[in-house]
C-alpha cells in the first residue's frame, strides 16, 4: 500500500521537480543577463582630471548605482580596436585624431532603475548623451517577470493537484484501518491520537519520495550540464545554473514539497473517518 | 414586565428541578429528547429517562424502536434535534466536539459484534483501549492482568480473537470497556450472538460489574434474561417511551 504511495508521490514530484529546476533557471539566467546591462554616459570633450573625478563622484550617488568607471578616448580606442580584431585596420590613422568621446561607464544594482538614472545623468553638465539598451531591457524584464510568475502559479497547480492525488493514495491505507481507528474513538481517543500516526506515514512517504526525485533530477542535470558545457554554451552568452548550486535549492523545495504532500494528504484523508 | 416575571419563574423551576435532580444523584438524565432524522422521519419522540448511580436498566424494544439510536445519543455519535442529555452533571448537548473523547472515556460500551482487532490479541486489545487514553505503559502492564482475571481469561492473553469462542470474544470486549474503570457501561444486546448458557455466564459477569458500582444500561431482545433479572425495565416502542418499571418483565404482565 505504501508502495503505491511512494510511487505517486515520487511521480508528482518529478514533475513538480522539474518546474522548481527550470524556474531556479530562468531566474539564475534573467539575474545575470540583468546585471549585465550597463549604462554609458559619454562625455563633452577636453575636460579636466578634477571634472571627471567630481562627476563620478555625483554618479554614484544616485540611488540605484553600483559601480561607476571612467573609460578615456584612448581607453575606448584600444577596446573598439580589441572588437574588431582582424579588421583592425580598418582604424588606422585614428589614433591622432580620436573620435570618439570619454565616458562613464554605470553598472546599476537593478536594471529597474535605468530609466530614472539616465534622466538625472542627463541633465548634468558637460555630459552629452546616456546610453543604454532602452527596447532591449524593457523586453527583457517583461520576459523574465512573466516567466518567474508562470513558473511559481505551474507549482501551486501542480502542489493542489498532487495533495489530492497522494490523498486519495493514502485513503487506501486509512480505509484499510478504519475498523481500528472507529474504535479507537469508541473508547475515547483524541483526533490527534488517530490522526499523527497517519500523518508521520505521510511525511515519511514524502521525504522517501523526496530522495528519489533528488537523486533521479540531479543526476539528469549533472548529463545535462556535461554536453550542453561542450558545446552550446560557448555561443550563448549566458550560462545555466551550476550543478553544485542547483542541487542544494532544489533538495530543499522537493523535501519541503514533499513533507507538505505528505502530512496534507493525510490530514485530508483521515477526516472522513473521524467523524464517528 | 411579564417578560420579567416570566424570566424568573423560569429560572425558580430549572432552580428547583436541579435541587431535586442533584438530590437524587442521577448519572444519566435524559429531558424531552426528540430526534428527528434529515429525512423527517422522528425516531425518537418527547424521551424523558433519568439513571441512577449503580442503576441496571434494560432497554427493550422491537428493532427499529429506537434503542440504538437512544445509545448513540448518549454516546454523542449523533446529535439529539431537541431537549437536553446530562451525564454525570455534565450537558452533552452543549459539548464541544473536542471534549467528546473524554465523554467517552466515562461510557465502556460493548456491541453484539464484539468489534474486537483480529490481528491483536487478547491482551493487546485490552491494552489498546489504555494505549488510546493515553495511560504510561506502567499502568497498562499493571491494570490489564487485573482485570483479565475478572472476567476469567487470565490464561488466555495471548490468543488471538479467532481462536476464541463467542462467550469469551464478549469477556474480551466487556475487560476492554471496563478497562479504564468507567461510571457507565452500555451494552448494546451484547447477548445477540450467543447461546443461552454464555449468555448466562456474559449475565454474571454485568451484575458482578454492577454490584462493584457501574451503572448498566443494556439494550437487549432476550426475553428469558430480562424476565430472571427483576431489574429496571424501559420499553421503547415507535420512539416513546411506553413503560418504565423498577422491577419489571419484558412483557407487561397481564
Amino acid at each position: 500500500m505504501s508502495l503505491a504511495s511512494v510511487t505517486s508521490i515520487t511521480a508528482t514530484l518529478l514533475v513538480i521537480g522539474i518546474f522548481v529546476m527550470l524556474a531556479l533557471n530562468f531566474d539564475y539566467i534573467a539575474t545575470n543577463i540583468e546585471s549585465q546591462v550597463e549604462m554609458k554616459a559619454f562625455l563633452v570633450d577636453g575636460l579636466g582630471q578634477d571634472v571627471i573625478e567630481s562627476m563620478k563622484k555625483n554618479v554614484e550617488s544616485l540611488d540605484g548605482v553600483k559601480t561607476v568607471t571612467f573609460e578615456s578616448k584612448t581607453q575606448a580606442l584600444e577596446k573598439f580596436k580589441e572588437k574588431f580584431n582582424n579588421n583592425s585596420y580598418l582604424l588606422e590613422g585614428l589614433d591622432d585624431r580620436n573620435p570618439l568621446p570619454d565616458s562613464l561607464i554605470v553598472t546599476m544594482i537593478s536594471p529597474n532603475n535605468a530609466k530614472e538614472i539616465s534622466e538625472s545623468i542627463s541633465k548634468m553638465s558637460d555630459v552629452e548623451n546616456v546610453v543604454y539598451g532602452k527596447e532591449v531591457l524593457d523586453k527583457l524584464l517583461k520576459i523574465t517577470y512573466a516567466l518567474r510568475v508562470g513558473c511559481l502559479l505551474l507549482i501551486a497547480v501542480l502542489l493542489i493537484i498532487s495533495t489530492f492525488i497522494i490523498a486519495n493514495t493514502i485513503k487506501l491505507t486509512v480505509f484499510a484501518r478504519r475498523r481500528e481507528i472507529s474504535i479507537m474513538k469508541f473508547v475515547g481517543a483524541t483526533d490527534w491520537f488517530v490522526r499523527w500516526p497517519f500523518i508521520i506515514e505521510g511525511v515519511v512517504i514524502g521525504i522517501i519520495g523526496s530522495i528519489i526525485t533528488v537523486l533521479a533530477l540531479s543526476s539528469v542535470y549533472m548529463y545535462f550540464v556535461k554536453t550542453l558545457s561542450g558545446s552550446m554554451l560557448g555561443i550563448m552568452s549566458f550560462t545555466i545554473m551550476p550543478f553544485s548550486e542547483i542541487v542544494i535549492d532544489t533538495t530543499f523545495f522537493v523535501t519541503c514539497i514533499g513533507i507538505f504532500i505528505g502530512f496534507l494528504g493525510s490530514v485530508i484523508s483521515v477526516r472522513k473517518f473521524l467523524k464517528v | 414586565m411579564t417578560h420579567f416575571f416570566c424570566r424568573i419563574i423560569k429560572d425558580f423551576r430549572s432552580l428547583c428541578r436541579n435541587i431535586i435532580l442533584k438530590g437524587c444523584d442521577f448519572l444519566i438524565r435524559l429531558n424531552d429528547v426528540n430526534k428527528v432524522f434529515t429525512d423527517g422521519h422522528k425516531v425518537l419522540n418527547n424521551i424523558n429517562l433519568h439513571i441512577q448511580k449503580g442503576e441496571f436498566v434494560f432497554l427493550v424494544g422491537s428493532s427499529g424502536a429506537g434503542k440504538s439510536t437512544l445509545i448513540k445519543l448518549m454516546l454523542k455519535e449523533t446529535e439529539a434535534t431537541t431537549g437536553k442529555i446530562v451525564i454525570d452533571n455534565e450537558d452533552i448537548t452543549k459539548m464541544r466536539r473536542r471534549y467528546i473523547p473524554h465523554l467517552r472515556r466515562n461510557i465502556g460500551v460493548v456491541f453484539q459484534d464484539f468489534k474486537l482487532l483480529q490481528e491483536k490479541t487478547v491482551y493487546e486489545n485490552v491494552a489498546f483501549a489504555m494505549e488510546v487514553i493515553e495511560a504510561s505503559p506502567r499502568e497498562v502492564r499493571r491494570q490489564v492482568p487485573i482485570i483479565l482475571s475478572m472476567v476469567g481469561l487470565s490464561k488466555k492473553y495471548d490468543l488471538y480473537p479467532q481462536q476464541l469462542s463467542g462467550g469469551e470474544q464478549q469477556r474480551v470486549s466487556l475487560a476492554r470497556a471496563m478497562v479504564n474503570s468507567p461510571k457507565i457501561l452500555i451494552a448494546d444486546e451484547p447477548t445477540g450472538n450467543l447461546d443461552p448458557d454464555t449468555s448466562r455466564e456474559i449475565m454474571k459477569l454485568l451484575v458482578e460489574i454492577n454490584q462493584r458500582g457501574t451503572t448498566i444500561l443494556m439494550a437487549t431482545h432476550a426475553k428469558d434474561i430480562v424476565d430472571n433479572m427483576k431489574k429496571r425495565v424501559v420499553a421503547i416502542e415507535g420512539g416513546r417511551i411506553v413503560r418504565d418499571e423498577m422491577r419489571g418483565a419484558y412483557c407487561r404482565e397481564t
